[in-house]
């Protein structure tokens, strides 16, 4: 029997509708293919910014994991890194543990134990327990309390709950609002604003700094540009909060709760009349008018640039990436190019941009990479000339491959500017034996640019 | 303090193990966790993950299928990716969470049979216990179910047994590499190599099934003896060494360490130790504190074994060896590389 990858075109899932999703792009209703992608976006701890590495967001911290060992087990991939050295340490639970609830009256000693080895005392530590825990129910707040009377010290739980990445409050959420609960209130100034979503800053020339600026804002503060514990907790001051990822939302209704710190929440976008309706958007909000024609030019330049270059590349956009694949699909689609396969979940918040798919592109193919067909996938039956996204990458390994998932956030025009560059430099190194794509002509539902 | 780590990550799990030595075997194997386990065996603990495609799937359990505990839907989704991929069989690999909520193995793999028209194991790993716990249930589970057929000896063939990715620190040689015809036929084995110990409860069920001898890896079939051989490394002649391996290949190292001078050689072991393998003085390992006190009170003059270890001895004042050990570092063993 000839088994393949399972696909949905975009046009039939738009007239599927988010209600009537088939199986195979729902993922629990099947088994989890562990692809590369699967990684990043199924486990916790596993790539990237997962809970293990936003838990020490804050300088100075260190992480006790308080879980069985296979919980641990991979964290030397970040442990090995220089800004991670010496902060992570384990504290391994056996079934014992389990039955009786001992390792809960071991924590306050651990954690004086791992903080007198240090040469430097810790700002902060973060106890991070998992599935186990949550399941026992445990009560970690009350225990981290007992920690802090014990050290003197800040001890902070975060949850690794893979069990609960569907549910209301996922790891990823909860992780940030960990975070942002050890700002103090302090009185408020004007003329600061935090930056809140990412673990990382966004890229040095990001517009929006200078928008902000603009407006007279003299510190924006985000969580990766904190020198140490004090400049962090100077995030207390701010007039408002800009919320970049929809992860940090509870996180910033916790503090315009507790510390009267309003929210403004803007998207990630690549297309360039969205981001400029958004920022007209967040000036009104603002009461002023944010001049943005020399970067509007400027990211139109970098995507002509590449169009030069290329002009009719075909792309595979994957999920692992900077963006949301189904809307750079269709940013890509308006500017011109192909784009034959996403590798995407979809969500009720990213389903307006599968429609808007549907009207480019509607026979772009719709993959979910924790489908298990996906163990089928075979690149030769949708050959493209450009792999977005470290998935992507993975499943075209002949195509020019661009990962897009540096820690650094692209963001706004500056986002796109960077990414057309990106793109344009992969291309040039990568071997072109013909700017024109062979595979460009079976591409169906060409884009309004 | 028991279970505190504060120099090495945790050692590779029991579930990793099992994962490991199933990898290639051509089954569906279905890790019964929420995303985190799988993501630790496919994307740390599996080195061949990246280069050679395999059925490994997480259960994806979310925290109502745990509390409800919802085997049927688990057992409907493993039926419909059995429909979708030629599978010799299915494994089903146990993590902390069937451990806590208490899953009813033997009826899971009932209902899976009976749904998904496989042949199907079970391996009831915790997360708790080291890998090869768990590698040793996965080949007595999978060879207990399907070495069942009496066949002529083929002289000249030899088993090998223990020879995963976590075992030997590198990709096992082709030789060496275990297929599901492999364990078909095991009974035409004319004997069995075991390379660790995680091998040696199946070889003695296959001696007591068909008869067939074992024996364990000897120095000269130690890939890891390259390391000991290569130029600049520590004079040992006269050395008091420690060796701290898995327990076969410890004792493959001890015997060349031994034949080229050492006074004596102590192996120490994080995993198994097998009183068949053990020699007096030897050590089981368990917290950090146990390596300190075995290194600054043994009168040790030079240290074999996993670089990261020396961490926890800043002091010792002798030579070491360095022989990656995968399971405990992550690093995989090359003349002058790491993982």
């Amino acid at each position: 029997m000839t088994y393949a990858a399972r696909f949905f075109e975009a046009a039939e899932l738009a007239e599927r509708g988010i209600d009537n999703l088939p199986d195979e792009l729902v993922s629990n209703r099947h088994l989890i293919y562990s692809s590369p992608a699967t990684l990043a976006f199924n486990s916790p701890g596993a790539e990237g910014f997962g809970v293990k590495r936003a838990g020490l967001a804050i300088p100075g911290s260190v992480m006790l994991l308080v879980a069985p060992g296979c919980c641990g087990r991979n964290t030397s991939l970040v442990s090995d890194m220089p800004a991670y050295r010496d902060r992570f340490f384990y504290l391994n639970m056996d079934e014992t543990d389990i039955v009786t609830g001992r390792h809960l009256r071991k924590i306050p000693k651990a954690v004086e134990e791992v903080v007198g080895c240090l040469k430097t005392r810790p700002s902060l530590v973060m106890i991070c327990i998992t599935c186990v825990d949550a399941l026992l129910g445990t009560d970690m707040e009350r225990v981290c309390r007992r920690a802090e009377e014990r050290v003197g010290l800040p001890v902070r739980p975060c949850y690794m709950y893979a069990l609960t990445r569907e549910g209301r409050r996922p790891p990823m959420v909860h992780v940030r609002q960990s975070l942002y609960s050890l700002l103090d209130a302090r009185p408020k100034r004007a003329s600061s604003v935090n930056v809140l979503g990412f673990f990382a800053p966004l890229v040095d020339d990001c517009e929006l700094y200078d928008y902000l600026r603009g407006i007279g804002v003299k510190a924006i503060r985000e969580v990766s540009r904190c020198a140490d514990f004090d400049e962090f907790q100077h995030m207390a001051e701010a007039n408002f909060n800009l919320v970049l990822h929809p992860e940090a939302r509870f996180a910033a209704a916790d503090l315009q709760e507790r510390l009267a710190i309003p929210s403004i929440e803007l998207t990630r976008l690549y297309q360039l009349d969205r981001i400029r309706r958004q920022y007209q958007a967040l000036g009104q909000v603002l009461g002023v008018t944010f001049d943005d024609e020399v970067d509007y030019a400027a990211a139109e330049a970098a995507i002509e640039s590449f169009r030069d270059l290329m002009p009719a590349a075909s792309f595979a956009v994957g999920e692992c990436l900077n963006a949301d694949p189904f809307e750079l699909a269709v940013a890509l689609t308006r500017y011109g190019f192909g784009v034959r396969e996403v590798f995407g979940t979809i969500q009720s918040e990213n389903f307006v941009f599968v429609r808007r798919l549907a009207e480019l592109s509607p026979h772009t193919r719709v993959y979910s990479n924790m489908e298990p067909t996906m163990i089928h996938y075979d690149a030769h039956d949708c050959p493209v000339r450009i792999a977005l996204g470290k998935d992507a990458c993975w499943y075209h390994p002949e195509a020019i491959g661009l990962a897009w998932n540096s820690d650094v956030q692209p963001y706004g025009y500056a986002g796109v500017c960077r990414l057309f560059e990106a793109l344009a430099a992969a291309v040039s190194q990568g071997e072109i034996a013909d700017a024109t794509d062979p595979t460009r002509d079976q591409e169906d539902g060409r884009a309004d640019a | 303090m028991r279970g505190l780590r504060k120099y090495l990550t945790p050692f590779a799990p029991d579930q990793s193990g099992a994962v490991s030595v199933l990898f290639e075997l051509g089954g569906i194997v279905v890790i019964c966790d929420a995303g985190g386990c799988t993501g630790n065996i496919c994307g740390f603990d599996e080195p061949r993950w990246r280069t050679q495609r395999s059925a490994v799937f997480s259960a994806g359990l979310r925290d109502m299928d745990a509390i409800l505990g919802r085997d049927d839907k688990l057992v409907d989704e493993l039926a419909d990716a059995a429909s979708k991929i030629d599978a010799n069989f299915a494994a089903i690999v146990g993590t902390p969470v069937p451990s806590v909520i208490g899953t009813d193995y033997r009826a899971l793999r009932r209902m899976s049979e009976r749904r998904a028209s496989l042949p199907t194991i079970t391996v009831d790993t915790t997360g708790m216990e080291l890998y090869d716990v768990g590698a040793s249930k996965a080949y007595s589970a999978i060879f207990d179910r399907f070495a069942t057929e009496c066949l002529p000896v083929d002289s000249g063939h030899v088993g090998v047994l223990g020879a995963n990715p976590l075992d030997l620190s590198c990709i096992p040689p082709a030789s060496w590499s275990l297929s599901f015809d492999d364990v078909v036929r095991a009974s035409a084995a004319e004997k069995n190599l075991v390379v660790a110990p995680s091998g040696l409860a199946t070889a003695k069920l296959l001696r007591e099934r068909f008869g067939t001898p074992y024996e364990f890896l000897r120095a000269e079939e130690c890939p890891q003896i390259l390391l000991l051989r290569a130029p600049g490394r520590p004079p040992v002649a006269g050395a008091r060494v420690l060796v701290v391996q898995q327990q076969v290949m410890a004792n493959a190292l001890r015997d060349e360490l031994l034949a080229v001078g050492a006074e004596s050689v102590t192996c120490a072991t994080w995993f198994m130790l097998e009183d068949e393998l053990a020699q007096p003085g030897d050590v089981r390992l368990r917290e950090e504190d146990d390596f300190e006190e075995l290194v600054y009170g043994g009168g040790f003059d030079v240290l074999v074994g996993d670089p990261t270890l020396w961490r926890i001895v800043p002091r010792f004042e002798g030579a070491t060896i360095d022989v990656p050990q995968f399971a405990v570092s992550g690093s995989l063993f090359s003349i002058g590389g790491e993982r």
